[in-house]
């Protein structure tokens, strides 16, 4: 087991070199810098360029990078040009808001979305696996800003059970914190929880039709045991392997979740720096989320072993 | 050539009651304010910094300008007046500003202000200063009493005082000890009413009133930047909400009181919902399309001249401010001090085809590419450039678009190539008045990349004069020649729409949201 983790540990810095060198590429090549932002936009030439050598961008791409590079390895991402921090302090203060936002929706998503989906399995054909696959399709179909906007409007205007948007830290108030992170939460699942439901419906209509459920049924075992225990259990190898790929796809969410409920999240953070050509913040925000994403996909590596003793023992 | 958009009965009613706010018929007459609570006010954006000096962006002033104070600002008219000064006298030369400090003004620190903290401020704007040209006229700054400075300047510059005190990057006051700090590494430490509590970067910025404020008493109540300010809230909260749906709801169920910018569509809805209050704030900016002078086809006047005259400006007005927009060919607001008449009406707002097509013959324009640069930050900027691009294709001119976001546009625009017309809301410059508006297009730097001579000797004409009549019969010849060589067009006026609860009193709209001298009813 250490070693397999070993291993998938050190595949995965070919592919943080790859995510940190495409960042730095993209930024060389894109047009316009900060100094327009520290300076303001009627700012003189002169002006820019007392910037540009203060924050070292007027050196050529190559010593910059070299420069970034020699940092890096020092396990310094460098400060940001307009938060006044340092880039590692502003990712990770805002890393909790992120990881919060997509574990919550990772959970309702899975759970919403294993659930149709057995439903629509066990009852194929009925009226049920037809509405449950019509929810997953509903889910999969709206854009999140808009279902995010269409919750706003009936949970917080019409029905004034939950705020607009704020974020309120959970050190401060769990129940602030769940009331912030509801609506935002939900918005963020109902896509993938489209698309858990498709996938655990498929997953179990196919292995329900295995021999060995056949074996469980004519035991004479009880229903809730052949679903959970046989089924879904065997069924739940596809699924993990979305999930690990929804984690990706919901790190990558929350940016417009983050900003319709105004969260300040990692997604923020990176697209404003974006914005106003913060490199530091960019560079080193998507190196993060990078790893973040990484870290999840061993998880997922990991927990196929334990679903399924075939890998785990190497078979 | 005036005209105004229109709008629906209910929002002339609410228009009305903002109107009367405004010009003081209702502060509160007969409401008694009552201090406490805390005000939410929503903006879209960030604040860059909160060190006022370094920073040009409306999302910082709309704060630091609530924390700190300079030594003039301007009035509700738009005249430089005391605020940290108790007065100034200037010498017979205009070379020499004696500036007497008011006494017992307090920073948020508990230190008393004094001469030592205005000069080491104002030395770190001439170094560290968003707009520190605005002192490149002043030679030394020296202390000549306890709470008195005086300016020398190098050269007299009638319009000095103006330039002083701009709001658009103000030289506020900040204790000597921060002065020598670069630039946002500062303790956001001022006099204003309110003081800096914390800044959660994409969450919020906190005020607190400031107990120890020392108000000026030389007047009855606010006047523009300055006046007797009086903070009633006990805490403040600048809330950074970029999606306007959100920020929109968040005002109708309560959750916050004041929203610095709503859309116009969302406007007229709330017009109609008693808890909420909407106001227009208006003049708020020019909009304005800028010609690359250095590359063709933008470089032959002709060519330039049959784009003014092509132009539909109500058509350009109508969609990229959804209906909020005045018509009006005047490079100063109408009815403003510097105001130049009818000059320039024969050329605004025209939608000649034929005339225009005439032009682009006498002109030999030939079918060359027109790129218009433009973004997609600003709404209004990205919706010009597509009304402008169809009409200017109806005369024959082969116009594309090249829409961009704000910092690249900034670059490409600072190239002599690749671009030809540029779409721009000139905000505060129009405020500013002539010399703020007319400096962006001479100099090294002219928006329009090549200068106009005789431009920039009546600009240098303008600062020169000593007379506000003076310049006002120069501000007429420069807008008389805007209109012969036509390097920029001026597409129309724009404004802000403003909504607060109906539980906050005293807000009166201005170019950056005062929370002083603001209550919440109970």
């Amino acid at each position: 087991m250490i070693g397999f983790l070993a291993r998938r540990l050190l595949s995965a810095l070919p592919v943080l070199f790859v995510v940190s060198l495409v960042s730095f590429i993209i930024i060389a090549i894109v047009p316009g810098d900060v100094t327009a932002e520290i300076a303001g936009s009627d700012s003189t030439e002169a002006q820019r360029m007392e910037i540009r050598e203060r924050l070292g961008l007027d050196r050529p791409m190559v010593e910059q990078a070299v420069r970034w590079y020699g940092r890096l390895l020092q396990g310094d991402l460098g400060d940001s040009y307009l938060l006044n921090m340092s880039v590692t302090d502003a990712v990770l203060e805002r890393l909790p808001v992120t990881l919060s936002l997509a574990a919550i929706a990772l959970v309702l998503a899975v759970v919403l979305g294993v659930l149709l989906g057995i439903v629509a399995a066990i009852r194929h054909d009925s009226w049920l696996d037809q509405g449950s696959m019509s929810l997953a399709l509903f889910g999969l179909s709206v854009p999140d800003f808009w279902f995010a906007l269409i919750l706003i409007s009936v949970f917080s205007v019409g029905l004034g059970w939950l705020p607009t948007g704020g974020y309120v830290p959970a050190s401060e108030s769990f129940l602030g914190w769940a009331r912030s992170m509801t609506l935002p939460a939900l918005a963020l699942a109902i896509t993938q929880m489209g698309v858990v439901a498709r996938m655990t419906r498929s997953a179990m209509l196919d292995v329900m039709s295995q021999d060995y459920i056949r074996t469980a049924r004519a035991k004479g075992l009880r229903r809730h045991s052949i679903i959970f225990k046989h089924a879904l259990r065997n069924a739940l190898v596809p699924i993990v392997t979305v999930i690990g790929v929804m984690t990706g796809v919901l790190l990558g969410g929350a940016v417009v979740i983050e900003s319709v409920f105004s969260l300040p999240g990692v997604g923020r953070l990176i697209i404003g720096a974006i914005q106003r050509r913060d490199y530091p913040i960019i560079q080193g925000g998507l190196l993060i989320t990078a790893a973040t994403f990484v870290f999840v996909n061993i998880l997922v590596d990991l927990a196929y072993g334990w679903l399924d003793p075939r890998v785990r023992d190497g078979r | 050539m005036a005209k105004t958009s229109r709008l629906g009965n209910a929002w002339h009613v609410c228009l009305a009651a903002a109107v009367a706010a405004f010009i003081g018929l209702s502060p509160m007459a007969g409401q008694a304010q009552t201090a406490g609570g805390d005000l939410v006010v929503v903006q879209s954006s960030n604040p860059p910094s909160l060190d006022a000096m370094v920073t040009s962006s409306q999302a910082s002033r709309n704060i630091t300008m609530n924390i700190y104070e300079p030594l003039f600002g301007f009035s509700e008219n738009i005249r430089p007046i005391p605020i940290l000064a108790e007065s100034v006298e200037i010498s017979e030369d205009g070379k020499s500003y004696r500036i007497p400090l008011r006494k017992g003004v307090k920073f948020h620190n508990g230190k008393e202000m004094t001469a030592e903290d205005v000069k080491a401020s104002l030395e770190r704007y001439q170094k560290h200063g968003a707009t520190q040209t605005m002192l490149k006229p002043v030679e030394s700054i020296e202390i000549t009493g306890p709470h008195e400075v005086t300016l020398k300047l190098t050269e007299s510059t009638p319009t000095f005082l103006e330039a002083f005190a701009s709001p658009r990057a103000p030289a506020v006051i900040i204790p000597a000890e921060e002065a020598g700090k670069g630039p946002s590494e500062i303790e956001f430490i001022g006099t204003g009413p309110y003081k800096f509590v914390e800044y959660v970067p994409d969450s919020h910025v906190k005020l607190a009133r400031f107990e120890d404020y020392s108000a000026d008493e030389s007047h009855e109540g606010i006047d523009g930047f300055g006046g007797k300010k009086t903070a009633y809230l006990d805490t403040v909260t600048f809330r950074v909400i970029p999606e306007p749906g959100a920020a929109v709801a968040a005002l109708e169920t309560g959750e916050v009181q004041l929203l610095e910018q709503l859309p116009v569509p969302t406007a007229r809805r709330l017009a109609s919902n008693a808890d909420i209050a909407v106001y227009e704030n208006m003049p708020w900016a020019f909009l304005t399309f800028i010609f690359n002078m250095k590359e063709a086809p933008g470089d032959n006047p002709k060519f330039r001249e049959a784009v003014q005259v092509a132009l539909n400006d109500e058509e350009v007005m109508a969609i990229a401010t959804e209906g909020l927009f005045h018509l009006y060919h005047g490079w100063m607001y109408e009815g403003s001090t510097y105001d130049a008449g009818d000059i320039g009406k024969d050329h605004y707002n025209l939608a000649d085809a034929d005339r225009a097509k005439a032009l682009l013959k006498e002109a030999g324009y030939n079918n060359e590419p027109f790129s218009i640069l433009t973004d997609s930050t600003i709404p209004e900027h990205g919706k010009a450039a597509v009304v402008i691009a169809e009409q200017l294709k109806a005369v024959g001119i082969n116009a594309v678009i090249n829409q961009v976001d704000w910092p690249t546009a900034l670059n490409i625009r600072l190239q002599d190539q690749g671009w030809n017309g540029w779409t721009l809301m000139m905000g505060i410059e129009p405020y500013l008045g002539p010399a703020a508006l007319i400096s962006t297009l001479t100099g090294a730097a002219p928006h329009f990349r090549a200068n106009d001579e005789q431009l920039d000797a009546l600009y240098q004409e303008l600062i020169s004069t000593d007379s506000e009549e003076g310049r006002k019969e120069v501000f007429a010849r420069i807008q008389k020649r805007l209109y012969e060589f036509f390097g920029i067009i001026k597409l129309g006026e724009t404004g802000l729409m403003q909504a607060a609860r109906a539980n906050v009193k005293g807000f009166k709209p201005f170019r950056f949201p005062r929370v002083y001298d603001v209550w919440l009813e109970k």
